[in-house]
């Protein structure tokens, strides 16, 4: 095995590590959190109500922290439903002026991950109104088959970080000369 | 009331129990997964069924559990707990029925009185839906939605009623005595009115429009 396709297969297991991190708090501390709120509705009203309240507040705003940072790690969404709603979703969260189109079949954690985190930058960064498009373009196998990504009205200085999170897999990101399209390229093997 | 609960959490399951209990329900089964729940239900259904989402069979056991359950007790409600408010979930739930349905965060119905309200409003037959995600969908940005159900013509609204009822395009038509062309135009219309274009699907930009409606009915703007 060359040193090129070792490198891409550690970072493959470097994502599914990421998908296990992201379990591992939705099955732990979120529900042992969220069975605390449960427990403390539950506790006899010789308890002052507002310090119940006060603590189930608490506990409510550590379950937001932790949700935030378990979509940092992988968003549970996007595993469980794929690129189109995670990147649905995550537009209506920002409030961001963007229109998601997406065709491409479920690929493997790794790639959906690095797409969708190389969106959520663009998606930080650009001011003006976006077009996103992805796709998967069939190999001749399945393993060669590549996921397309399209930006349509992105400044090429989002080329880069888009090309941080292709590169480790193989994958390339191509700017078009004065059409502010970007095209990212994503290896499913 | 009578409920049941399916939760792959074991102290998630037991903390619900307790608080079920504490409001006066009667908690007729307590399983670890989807299948069970619908097993223990055959015959002897409850008023609401309670199921997390995220649970098996996997991935989302709690959406195929809810589509085997609505199928064979039309008349039983639907609460979906989840760790997460996606809209991507609500569009789902809104498939299975939207009658007799709820989706709520699993720490906000942590009192007594906001869980007993939850399952009383799905019995009557609402669409119980978690505060945050009715917001985050209905205030979209560069919209301003306020007032903008009396905007609709009167044909329109009756349209939108019927769609936050949760009937059919054919449903529709055929309660209003008008084609099926018609109620698409009205629909359309309605879309339009309400701001709803482009980036969404036909379904998802139905589920907004009848949120927008819920929440006008509900004198919230």
């Amino acid at each position: 095995m060359s040193d090129a396709s070792d490198g891409r297969r550690r970072h493959r297991e470097r994502w599914r590590r990421r998908v296990c991190l992201e379990r591992q708090l939705h099955d732990g501390a979120a529900l042992r959190i969220s069975s605390m709120a449960l427990r403390l509705g539950a506790l006899d009203r010789a308890a002052p109500q507002r310090d119940i309240d006060a603590l189930q507040d608490e506990v409510a705003a550590a379950l937001e922290e932790l949700r935030a940072v378990a979509g940092q790690i992988y968003p549970s969404l996007l595993l469980e439903a794929g690129l189109g709603p995670a990147l649905r979703e995550l537009v209506t969260a920002r409030g961001a002026d963007a229109a998601v189109h997406v065709t491409a079949d479920r690929a493997e954690p790794a790639v959906e991950g690095a797409v969708y985190f190389a969106l959520a930058d663009v998606l930080e960064a650009a001011a003006g109104p976006l077009t996103i498009s992805v796709r998967t373009e069939r190999g001749p196998a399945p393993e060669e088959d590549v996921v397309v990504v399209v930006i349509e009205g992105a400044d090429p200085a989002l080329a880069p970080p888009v090309l941080d999170e292709a590169e480790p897999l193989g994958g390339t990101v191509t700017v078009e000369d004065g059409a502010e399209t970007i095209t990212a390229r994503f290896p499913c093997a | 009331m009578r409920v049941a609960l399916a939760e792959d959490g074991a102290l998630f399951r037991q903390g619900l129990v307790m608080l079920l209990e504490a409001a006066g329900h009667e908690v007729v089964a307590v399983v670890p997964g989807g299948d069970e729940l619908v097993a223990a239900l055959a015959n002897d259904p409850v008023d609401v069924a309670l199921l997390d989402i995220r649970m098996p069979p996997e991935p989302d056991g709690g959406l195929v559990t809810a589509e085997r359950l609505r199928a064979a007790h039309p008349d039983m409600g639907l609460l979906f707990l989840s760790h997460y408010a996606e809209s991507h979930y609500l569009v789902r739930i809104l498939e299975i029925g939207t009658e007799k349905v709820g989706y709520r965060l699993k720490e906000k119905v942590g009192s007594v009185e906001v869980l007993s309200d939850t399952l009383s409003r799905i019995a009557d037959g609402e669409i119980v839906i978690e505060p945050v995600l009715a917001k985050r969908l209905v205030e979209r940005p560069r919209n301003d939605r306020k007032d903008v159900v009396a905007t609709l013509s009167d044909r329109e609204r009756d349209v939108l009623r019927l769609m936050a009822e949760g009937r059919s395009n054919g449903g529709i038509a055929s309660e209003l005595y008008v084609s099926g062309k018609a109620v698409e135009k009205h629909i359309a219309s309605i879309f339009d009115k309400l701001g709803l274009h482009g980036d969404a699907s036909v379904h998802h930009r139905r589920v907004l429009a009848v949120l927008t409606y819920l929440r006008s009915q509900r004198g919230e703007n």
